[in-house]
């Protein structure tokens, strides 16, 4: 399953994907949050902390400004880039995906 | 002044920004209220019904001719931002004058591209003490890192006591330090039941405090009927916290001092 969530700001995005990615978690399936959001804040709803989200962002500002390379692949993207959020959910905060492969 | 209100999405930016306009001008200011939100909003608290027209038209933009130096697009040289403000706003209620890029349709092959470049020369350009100009920046913080928030001499942080309003107003506080930004940031405290989350806001965000605005079901229903919450409910708590907030704003001399007013600087203020 790959799901995206849309629409305005304040209507409950964030708090509607942490809800579903930990729901699936829980049922036993293997989830990957990404956090696109120019201001990310998933991490908070998913329960990882503010110090956690904003290490997280922090990471994607440097891969922004170009002190850093973006992430070859998936594998390596989640490793990097990502953090342990509760329920076995792996978070990881993304600008853009580069060459996306299939699958 | 020039003013802009930024924050997470949904934290009341919209609300507050139309109501402080229509107030500023009721006491006699030229006010024109810029909006670059590509989504609707701040029409709809000022009183405005229109939703998606009309737009800045893309003939207002130019592309450089060849051998020619400079930017690659600008205004239309016969285009005077002072008058194309009058030519491409609207008119609000107060006197109040609306300014947009225009909005997302939805259509695949919209492009805001020129509309969006001559907004921002228009808002850039415009004449000091001819007009107040209060902004309403889209939620989050991509614009007020990258330019759109650059004509505001002060930018005012719309903060709602939750986890994710505060750690995004943690961010936005670091407008003060961008180059050429605003010179001074202030947090407005929205949806606030305690002092207890004023003091939060000020305490988590670092910044200090200008006004607070109470959770207000007046200013919900106004969300929800699509009404400016100074028609629905002009003597609400929220309304009555906004007119703080103004009192606030002008005595500090906050986003600069020039105090433009119209010739008809009446009595409309009275209720």
């Amino acid at each position: 399953m790959k799901l995206a969530v849309v629409g305005k700001g304040g209507s409950g995005k964030t708090t509607t994907s942490s809800v579903i990615a930990r729901t699936l978690a829980r049922r036993g399936q293997s989830v990957v949050a990404l956090d696109c959001d120019s201001n990310p804040n998933l991490g908070i709803s998913l329960g990882i902390g503010d110090l956690e989200t904003e290490r997280l962002t922090s990471m994607r500002e440097e891969l922004d400004e170009g002190n850093e390379e973006h992430a070859p692949t998936w594998d390596t993207l989640l490793t990097r880039y990502g953090a342990d959020a509760p329920d076995g959910v792996r978070l990881a905060v993304v600008s853009r995906i580069e060459n996306p492969e299939p699958g | 002044m020039r003013l802009a209100f930024v924050g997470k999405g949904g934290a009341g930016k919209s609300a507050i920004c139309g109501t402080f306009c229509r107030l500023l001008a009721r006491r006699g200011r030229r006010v024109v209220a810029v909006d670059s939100d590509p989504l609707p909003g701040l029409a709809y608290s000022l009183g405005l019904a229109i939703e998606y027209s009309p737009p800045i038209p893309p003939e207002a933009v130019v592309e450089r001719a060849e051998g020619e130096t400079g930017p690659r697009f600008r205004l239309r040289p016969d285009l005077d931002p002072g008058e194309a403000v009058e030519a491409y706003s609207v008119a609000a209620p107060d006197g109040v004058r609306f300014l947009q890029f225009g909005k997302l349709s939805g259509a695949a092959d919209q492009d805001l591209f020129r509309p969006q470049v001559a907004f921002r020369h228009i808002v850039a350009g415009l004449p000091r003490g001819r007009w107040d100009v209060i902004g309403d920046l889209p939620g989050g913080t991509r614009q007020a890192f990258t330019g759109w928030g650059s004509w505001a001499e002060a930018v005012l942080v719309v903060v709602e006591p939750t986890a994710k309003s505060l750690l995004s107003g943690r961010r936005l506080a670091r407008m003060v330090e961008i180059e050429g930004g605003p010179s001074a940031v202030a947090a407005v405290a929205s949806k606030v039941r305690s002092d207890a989350d004023v003091a939060m806001i000020a305490e988590r965000t670092g910044l200090a405090v200008l006004g607070a605005v109470p959770w207000d079901e007046d200013l919900a229903e106004a969300e929800r009927r699509q009404q400016a919450p100074l028609d629905l409910a002009p003597r609400g708590a929220g309304v009555r916290a906004v007119a703080s907030l103004l009192d606030e704003v002008l005595a500090a001399g906050l986003g600069g001092l020039d105090a433009p007013t119209t010739a008809s600087a009446t009595a409309s203020e009275a209720p």
